[in-house]
């Protein structure tokens, strides 16, 4: 995979949050903050795995970048800040691996062959990939705004107070 | 005094719920809606208390005294996803604290702000589906599983949304949505057409993944909502199986392995 391929995978990343955004009815100025989240989240996360990194750091590493850059977007267009974030880390969601899972665990309802105990790793493995890029994705995503929430809303009463 | 006390009370709580069904039906996190309702309830010097269930909102309101001026509870209206609307009141919320909006000046502003259109239906299918191929590239799908993909999502959203407007079942709903894109993306593979039958079958379902249960799930337990959290989290689970379920029938149907 060479660095144009990961250029045109984060370019069409941004397109899947934009479609997610518009999905989940987000307000039109905050369309273009989802489209640079989304690739921002997707070119980290082909990057790593280019530069051999796991599948689940990787993504777990887009989805802080999305969650970090997220807060202060948040308040240069007013709104909160999981408005950007839940769009754009939807398209580093592992929807080949738990199509992977899910196709595995209906062979694993067949009767015990030779080749059962490969279907039985290929699951787990991929159950777990599935499992785990979720569940960092989603921390990926809540921990920057839990950790900068407190801040955050002071930083907004001080901005506004010195304009008004 | 005491009369317009009260009055001024159940107004601010009848506003106070609205807000807070809203929110949680539009898939804010519970530590927003607790965030915003106080906002509000403290720029008129009240105290809230409130209890979030996964589908209603039950709130007291206490004056500088500690009397309970007034209690009530809200179910959720039903209403999908909208971050429209959450960014919507959490605006509002600020405006109001800035600019000592009364009570019902508020409720005027959340009444203009609930009535604010959805996006045009064509454009919602146009950009889901765009969106639909762009995971198919980031798979590694090619040109011809990309326009599969763009047809089945474009299929199957639409579907869904009529289901939904028939009132059914939300998981039903999103079966019937991942049925007929993968039955879709199915044709094609069943035709003889040289494609990676994975890449199109894995991503044309993509779009009814339930992004906002899945992230709302950590995030509400990250909070120490344990009980709401679980909920959304169980949810995104029974939309997940949904979409196995579809995916499920049509390789049955069309005997994919």
């Amino acid at each position: 995979m060479d660095w144009i391929t990961i250029l045109s995978k984060a370019f069409w990343c941004g397109w899947g949050a934009i479609g997610f955004g518009i999905l989940f009815n987000v307000p039109p100025r905050t369309l273009f903050p989802i489209w640079i989240g989304g690739a921002i989240g997707g070119l980290l996360k082909f990057a790593l795995l280019q530069l051999t990194a796991g599948v689940v750091l990787a993504s777990f590493a887009g989805a802080l970048a999305i969650g970090i850059s997220s807060i202060p977007i948040a308040h240069y267009r007013h709104a909160p800040p999981m408005i950007f974030a839940i769009p754009s880390v939807i398209p580093l969601i592992p929807g080949v691996f738990a199509y992977r899972t899910m196709l595995g665990l209906m062979k694993l309802t067949s009767d015990i062959g030779p080749d059962y105990n490969r279907i039985l790793s290929e699951t787990v493995n991929n159950g777990s990939k599935t499992l785990f890029i979720i569940m960092s994705l989603a921390m990926g995503v809540a921990i920057p705004m839990h950790i900068m929430r407190q801040e955050s809303v002071k930083n907004i009463r001080l901005r506004k107070r010195n304009r008004s | 005094m005491s009369q317009q006390k009260n009055s001024e009370a159940k107004a601010l709580g009848l506003l106070l719920l609205d807000v807070g069904v809203y929110l949680l039906s539009s898939g804010a996190s519970c530590s927003r809606i607790r965030i915003t309702m106080r906002r509000l309830a403290s720029n008129y010097a009240y105290d809230a208390h409130i209890s979030i269930a996964p589908k209603s909102i039950s709130l007291t309101l206490n004056n500088d005294e500690d009397h309970a001026l007034f209690n009530g509870m809200l179910t959720i209206p039903a209403q999908g996803v909208n971050f429209k609307t959450i960014s919507g009141i959490s605006r509002l919320s600020w405006f109001a604290v800035e600019n000592n909006l009364s009570i019902r000046q508020v409720r005027e502003e959340l009444t203009k702000l609930l009535a604010l259109p959805h996006y045009p239906r064509l454009v919602i299918l146009f950009f889901v589906s765009l969106a639909g191929s762009g995971f198919c590239f980031t798979f590694g799908g090619n040109l011809l599983e990309m326009v599969i993909t763009f047809g089945a999502t474009f299929c199957g959203l639409l579907v869904r949304q009529e289901a939904i407007k028939a009132k059914f079942n939300p998981y039903i709903c999103v079966y019937m949505g991942s049925f007929v894109a993968s039955l879709f993306a199915g044709t094609f593979v069943i035709a003889g057409l040289n494609i990676n039958f994975e890449h199109a079958f894995a991503t044309s379902v993509l779009f009814l993944i339930p992004g906002v249960p899945l992230i709302n799930f950590i995030t509400d337990l990250i909070d120490g909502n344990i009980l709401n959290g679980l909920v959304r989290g169980i949810s995104a689970l029974m939309f997940a199986l949904a979409i196995a379920l579809g995916l499920l029938t049509v390789m049955l149907i069309y005997n994919l392995k």
